[in-house]
């Protein structure tokens, strides 16, 4: 379970101070798919950072299975698989290599990350291109590679950041299959998107964030009744406030 | 530990598998070196043995005012040539490197025993006619004080009253030493290498990654960030100290196969090769701490190479100031990168030996210097700007 208590974070830039995060508080419960939902520059990556410890939060504090992200922040790490924004592979290491070595780096032995990597390979169907260097490989096999070596330690919370960007209908659909089976087996997952449709399909728990604050949250279901609206589409709008105001 | 070992078998192996980066990074220098160390070696001998052996063609004005002089000079092996119309022209164009001219008033000054006159034009800022001019010297001196010693005889004085110093020179530089000044440029060469060996692998490995965006993945794992650097900085020592070995065997074959010129007989014995690779050892880990550093600290791997320019210059500045300021060795001197590693280097060449003081004041500044620029880098690794790429 992860929780997330009143989170701030500013930077500072060249033309004057910019609030990322403005207080953003939320639960993902195991077992459950979490989404965060927000137009691009919302301030999901920057939450979703402050998650995995990359960054500290100005204010506020983190639990992750109850353990605080800055004190504990070795536990916590290892406790969970990160999928983040920026994701490249390493072009000259073969798909099953950049696997291992994430393996190697969460401190697993060679037989684990053998029986963890076929699994993996087998649930998202790389068969195909496991031992093939990663240059030249398509956005979606790319992605899978990502994914793979993100969860090669069978991390018990899962954080994806906009896992199904570029990806087509087959493959978007195929890891959605493997995420339920993550939800399925107990995983807590956290997901951002900006596709509504995405979120809607997939997710238990959805929090709208929009200019760095949590505009509405619940199940789809409880979404439509708290903006009176018909559709998840003109809820989402609903929740971000006003069109195009801050999806701009 | 294990953290470190990973990352450093990872960037290795990365490393490795680019064709070119082993051809340019690995195999240029110690290719280089032979080609440097034959070629200099043929051509200084070959410049040598022509101008000292060689028939001198000297263009002489005014060679009927002193006939014996002329005769004279003929049989220093110095072929006597008509003047030139215009003599500056011949300098300047290099068509001769040395030209004698004999004054009017020469026969006259001579019959009444004044000195007479003799010029010799020639160009100073052009080092290659330093040993022709040199001969004409010569060879006019030894005339000269023959001629002043029959005159002194004549008059029935014993010429050697006229000399109230004998001065002898007594080279005592030994056969090393001699070629460890020829071998100036061998200690630039070791020391940037040693430097900027494994530059490309320190830049690529945090600037490159970081451009790349694979470092973020790779910061969110549980591996500790000192871990991950120290590992990248072990993997470009190792690839360094890999190129170093390669440039200082390539030198023992080159000179192994040097039969003449100023290099002939040069022994690099494996003692010295030994001593030359603990002495650029404290330069591997200062290059790599300096540069991990430097691509931690920029946005781009465009902007840490943009400071390549500036580090390959740091290791000629002792050279430089001791070109200009010559000064003793002090112990100072081994607690200051690139100094120090250039009288090292030099001494061991020299063949003279190296104090137990002298090599601890050495190694503690260096090993010092990499482990203060390594603690810098660590901390710069912490900062939060570091995994944000975007």
């Amino acid at each position: 379970m992860i929780e997330l208590n009143n989170l701030h974070k500013h930077f500072k830039t060249k033309t004057g101070t910019v609030t990322a995060v403005n207080g953003v508080s939320f639960r993902a419960e195991d077992g459950a798919i979490t989404g965060l939902l927000g137009p691009n520059g919302a301030g999901k990556t920057t939450t979703m950072r402050i998650l995995y410890t990359l960054m500290k939060a100005d204010q506020g504090s983190v639990y992750v299975d109850g353990q605080d992200t800055t004190r504990d922040a070795d536990a916590v790490r290892r406790s969970l698989g990160v999928l983040p924004d920026a994701r490249s592979l390493y072009k000259r290491l073969s798909a099953r290599e950049n696997i291992t070595y994430f393996g190697r780096l969460h401190g697993m032995d060679e037989a684990s990350i053998r029986i963890n990597t076929d699994r993996l390979v087998e649930a998202l169907g790389m068969t195909d291109f496991i031992d093939r260097r990663t240059e030249g490989f398509s956005q979606g096999q790319r992605t899978k590679t990502a994914i793979a070596r993100a969860l090669v330690h069978n991390p018990k919370n899962v954080i994806l950041d906009e896992p199904t960007n570029g990806l087509d209908v087959m493959t978007t659909r195929a890891l959605r299959e493997f995420l339920k089976k993550l939800r399925a087996e107990g995983h807590c997952v956290i997901l951002s998107s900006h596709i509504m449709q995405e979120v809607g399909a997939l997710c238990d728990h959805i929090v709208v964030i929009a200019k760095g604050r949590v505009t509405a949250q619940g199940s789809p279901n409880q979404l439509l009744e708290q903006t009176g609206e018909s559709t998840l589409e003109d809820a989402f709008v609903k929740a971000i406030g006003s069109d195009g105001e801050s999806s701009a | 530990m294990r953290t470190l070992i990973t990352v450093m078998i990872k960037e290795l192996t990365e490393t490795f598998r680019d064709r070119k980066i082993i051809i340019n990074g690995l195999l240029m220098v110690p290719l280089l070196v032979p080609v440097l160390i034959l070629g200099m070696g043929a051509l200084a001998q070959s410049r040598a043995e022509t101008q000292l052996e060689s028939e001198l063609r000297l263009p002489v004005m005014g060679a009927d005012y002193a006939p014996n002089l002329v005769a004279y000079l003929a049989t220093q092996n110095i072929r006597i040539e008509p003047p030139p119309a215009d003599v500056e022209a011949i300098i300047r164009s290099q068509e001769r490197d040395v030209v004698l001219r004999i004054d009017e008033s020469y026969a006259d000054d001579w019959r009444q025993s004044r000195a007479a006159t003799v010029e010799i034009l020639f160009d100073s800022s052009r080092q290659d006619a330093q040993i022709p001019v040199r001969r004409v010297e010569r060879a006019l001196e030894v005339y000269s004080r023959q001629a002043g010693a029959v005159r002194l005889i004549a008059r029935g004085v014993d010429p050697t009253l006229s000399q109230a110093l004998q001065v002898t020179q007594r080279d005592l530089a030994t056969d090393e030493a001699r070629r460890g000044m020829l071998l100036a440029f061998l200690p630039y060469l070791l020391i940037l290498t040693a430097f900027l060996g494994g530059a490309y692998l320190v830049m690529d490995a945090t600037a490159g990654e970081r451009e790349r965006q694979s470092l973020e993945p790779l910061l969110a794992t549980p591996a500790s960030r000192v871990s991950i650097m120290s590992g990248k900085i072990a993997a470009a020592c190792v690839f360094g100290m890999l190129v170093l070995l390669l440039t200082l065997l390539s030198f023992k074959l080159s000179f192994a196969f040097v039969r003449s010129g100023p290099f002939a007989d040069m022994d690099v014995s494996m003692l010295a090769i030994g001593k030359l690779l603990i002495i650029l050892l404290p330069m591997v880990l200062i290059g790599t701490t300096l540069l991990t550093l430097i691509s931690a600290s920029v946005k781009s791997l465009k902007e840490a190479q943009s400071y390549m320019g500036i580090l390959m210059l740091l290791p000629v500045l002792p050279t430089a100031i001791l070109l200009v300021n010559p000064v003793k060795n002090a112990l100072w001197m081994f607690a200051t990168p690139f100094l120090a590693q250039n009288q090292l280097i030099l001494m061991v060449l020299r063949v003279e030996a190296i104090s137990v003081v002298q090599w601890a004041t050495y190694l503690g500044a260096g090993f010092g210097l990499g482990a203060s620029l390594w603690c810098l880098a660590a901390r710069l690794y912490y900062s939060e700007r570091l995994a944000i790429s975007a």
